[in-house]
């Protein structure tokens, strides 16, 4: 579905170019979860913006269904870590979830979309609420209900739920599954949250090294659907768990000798 | 100040300046009295070799200097009796409200009414104008900063002691910046004064030069009159950074 | 939630006061002013061509009443202030926006911006004057100039602080172009650009009255001069008080739009 070929990308900087990644080669299988993990600034986000579009690649190749990407794919919607600033505080919820689908969509069409998006993330009762009146999770999910809304055939997630506390970013997580599962949506899901990675996944790339690559590549053949209980408590679980921190952690050390 | 030059932002002003010169030189912009910038340049050097431009400024900048200074006292002292006592803040500040509505131009006819055409009207002018900001901005800056004041009773400093040594240094940043708006305001001010009533300083000698149809000269004056505001500005910036570092730092004004 | 990008702060005595008396402000301050006028007019003389007290001021400005100049000299004041402030709203939200979206532009631009801002209106009135007669096109051209910086300097710091995140979830979403700029940044610009009007209008109106004073073009400027002209110091006076209420009233419809545009704005019913 999405693949990537030797996908470099430099920014300049003050104090000259900055090599951010370098020749990553990354399958993306269709209906596939993908975890991308990696620590802070180890260009991750990079990653999630070229395949979606809003940052080009300075050398190397991606693509999504054969077509190479220069720009927001259509089918391509990417959810942002900054829900609150992400959702337009004059409009109702209901509205912001119409958002991307409002030029293209008779009413009723538009209508049943935004229904069934906010019923997948649980906020149908919000509908005519404004943003200002949730709470940070429910920000969270009317984002990903706008991007539900437009039915995208890959969901691109920079760290959603890295602003959220424990107990709201389990339900999430959740939530997030059941929407998969729903939707068949092949989902790229970026986090620095190890636990988060290997729950969530098919499959954790982990990105290190600097500029960043991929490291290790790990499968995830945990059964699902998958329970925050007692997924956790399996062995396969916390044998795949010990081998992504074992991983960054290698990492870690090597960097402080560099 | 300047680490590195802005060589875009130069390189821009000056190809508008470039600009300008092709398109009066060439007629393309047809304004019979509109003059090319080398028309101003030259217009420039005449008039300050013939001593008007700088009798003219000096005497712009002293009359507004003067009325700035008189406001400078009265509105701090004011500001402060306003700032500081509830009681007199609540009696008299919708009336200050109700006459700050009225714009300031339009009491330089009155003042010429009242004052006739001398050098009085330009600095009452500017007095009135300069006043506002520094009078407003004080009230603004004396006004309770709880915390600290708290701090004072904590100190058991005594109430002149708070006054001295917590509510004025916290109000220097905004008195500062009202005697800086005090002072482009009661310059522009005295200039309206000088082409309405005192037929005396740059402002006058816009208008004269306008009439007598010489728009290089004119031109060269506005251009002086733009690099006074910004040369008195700083300065008036620089000598209070010197002064007042620490209160102004706090306030992220340094 | 936006609100903290979106409500621009206010360069501490840029807008010192943000209410007007009665609201926030006790009403009893008023008592100065008042007992003012009332002295006044017990022990001022009507004869008096300094201080005729606030009584003879109507009586002042009726001859202007009955020739038919008053009301006609206010529209043109009206107009002017108005059309000058409309033309200053789009070209300082065009340029601001522009200025504010791009560092290098910004860069480019500012230092000719600052020079031109640093050039005060008094001194383009005879300029102008000169450059294109004695015209309401002076005018007009005059008040746009100045009142074009606050509404520039306020969209320039609003968008170069609006959150990046806005407009990249509106393209990943595939709006076009034109659907960002009229759904996404427009309406996250127009606060700041009503903060902007906010300071603008008071000083469009107050440079619409200096070009009519000096130019004495026309409008409510031309009256207040040729009064002064004439010694009719009761008209000077009742003029003065008209410009007053203008003042007042501008300032007043201008805080409530942008009040009630910044509690729309931030999505609260």
């Amino acid at each position: 579905m999405i693949s990537c070929r030797d996908l470099s990308v430099t920014l300049p900087a003050a104090s000259g170019p900055v090599h951010i990644l370098a020749d990553v080669h990354l399958d993306v299988g269709e209906g596939e979860f993908v975890s991308v993990l990696g620590a802070s600034g180890s260009g991750k986000t990079t990653l999630l913006r070229v395949l979606g579009g809003l940052q080009p690649a300075t050398a190397g190749s991606v693509s999504c269904d054969g077509t190479p990407i220069d720009g927001p794919a259509n089918g391509v919607v990417t959810v942002f870590q900054d829900y609150a600033n992400s959702l337009l505080p004059w409009r109702s919820v209901r509205r912001n979830v119409a958002l991307g689908i409002e030029q293209q969509l008779g009413k009723p069409e538009r209508d049943a979309r935004v229904d069934e998006a906010l019923d997948m993330v649980g906020l149908l009762e919000r509908a005519d609420d404004y943003p200002a009146q949730l709470s940070g999770g429910m920000q969270q999910r009317v984002q990903i209900a706008r991007a539900l809304a437009m039915r995208p055939r890959v969901l691109l997630m920079d760290e959603p739920f890295g602003a959220l506390d424990a107990m709201t970013k389990a339900t999430l997580q959740d939530q997030l599954q059941g929407v998969h599962a729903a939707t068949g949506a092949t989902i790229v899901f970026v986090t620095h949250d190890i636990e988060e990675a290997v729950y969530l996944s098919d499959r954790v790339v982990v990105l290190s090294g600097r500029p960043a690559n991929v490291g290790l590549t790990l499968d995830v053949a945990l059964p699902r659907p998958r329970n925050q209980v007692s997924t956790k408590e399996d062995q396969e679980y916390l044998h795949l768990r010990h081998k992504v921190y074992e991983a960054l952690g290698h990492d870690v050390g090597e960097q402080a000798h560099a | 100040m300047l680490s590195r030059v802005n060589v875009s932002g130069v390189a821009v002003f000056v190809l508008g300046l470039a600009l300008w010169e092709v398109l009066v030189r060439t007629g393309l912009l047809t304004f019979t009295y509109l003059p090319a910038p080398t028309e101003v340049a030259v217009g420039l050097a005449e008039v300050v070799e013939n001593g008007e431009l700088p009798s003219a400024l000096a005497h712009t900048v002293t009359a507004a200097l003067a009325g700035w200074a008189l406001a400078g006292l009265a509105g701090v002292a004011a500001g402060s009796l306003l700032g500081l006592v509830r009681r007199v803040w609540m009696y008299s500040m919708a009336s200050l409200e109700a006459l700050r509505a009225l714009p300031i131009v339009a009491f330089v006819p009155v003042a010429v009414l009242l004052f006739g055409f001398s050098v009085q009207t330009e600095i009452i002018v500017a007095f009135y104008a300069a006043l506002w900001p520094i009078l407003l901005n004080t009230i603004a800056g004396m006004r309770t900063k709880d915390r600290l004041i708290e701090t004072g009773r904590v100190l058991r400093l005594s109430r002149a002691a708070v006054l001295w040594k917590i509510r004025l240094p916290a109000a220097t940043a905004n008195i500062v910046v009202g005697l800086r708006l005090g002072l482009s305001t009661s310059l522009v001010l005295t200039l309206v004064a000088e082409m309405v009533g005192n037929p005396a300083g740059l402002g006058f000698l816009l208008v004269s030069k306008g009439q007598a149809l010489q728009p290089g000269h004119m031109f060269a004056g506005v251009v002086v009159i733009g690099v006074t505001g910004i040369v008195l500005n700083a300065i008036v910036l620089g000598l209070a950074r010197l002064v007042f570092r620490g209160q102004l730092t706090s306030a992220g004004e340094v | 939630m936006v609100t903290g990008t979106l409500r621009t702060p206010r360069k501490p005595g840029r807008t010192a006061k943000p209410t007007s008396p009665g609201i926030g402000t006790p009403a009893r301050g008023l008592l100065p002013l008042v007992l003012l006028l009332v002295l006044w007019e017990l022990t001022g003389d009507p004869q008096s061509p300094y201080f005729p007290p606030p009584g003879s001021w109507l009586a002042g400005v009726e001859p202007l009443v009955d020739n038919g100049k008053l009301l006609p000299s206010l529209g043109e004041t009206a107009i002017t202030f108005v059309l000058g402030l409309a033309i200053a709203t789009v070209l300082g939200a065009l340029v601001g926006t522009l200025v504010g979206a791009s560092r290098p532009v910004d860069r480019a631009l500012s230092p000719s911006l600052e020079f031109l801002r640093a050039l005060p209106a008094a001194a383009l009135v005879p300029v102008a004057a000169l450059v294109l007669g004695y015209t309401t096109e002076m005018k007009l051209v005059v008040v746009v100039l100045p009142a074009t910086w606050p509404i520039l300097l306020t969209c320039r710091t609003a968008r170069r602080s609006l959150p990046p995140v806005l407009l990249d979830m509106s393209r990943s979403l595939g709006l076009s172009r034109r659907e960002r700029t009229i759904k996404v940044l427009a309406p996250a610009l127009l606060p700041a650009v009503l903060l902007g009007i906010r300071v603008a209008a008071p000083l469009a109106l107050i440079i619409t009255l200096l070009v009519e004073i000096v130019t004495r073009v026309d409008g409510l400027g031309a009256l207040l001069g040729a009064a002064q002209s004439n010694f009719l110091s009761a008209q000077v006076y009742g003029l003065l008080t008209i410009t007053g209420v203008l003042g007042f009233v501008v300032n007043w419809v201008v805080t409530r739009a942008e009040n009630a545009v910044s509690v729309r704005m931030r999505g609260t019913t």
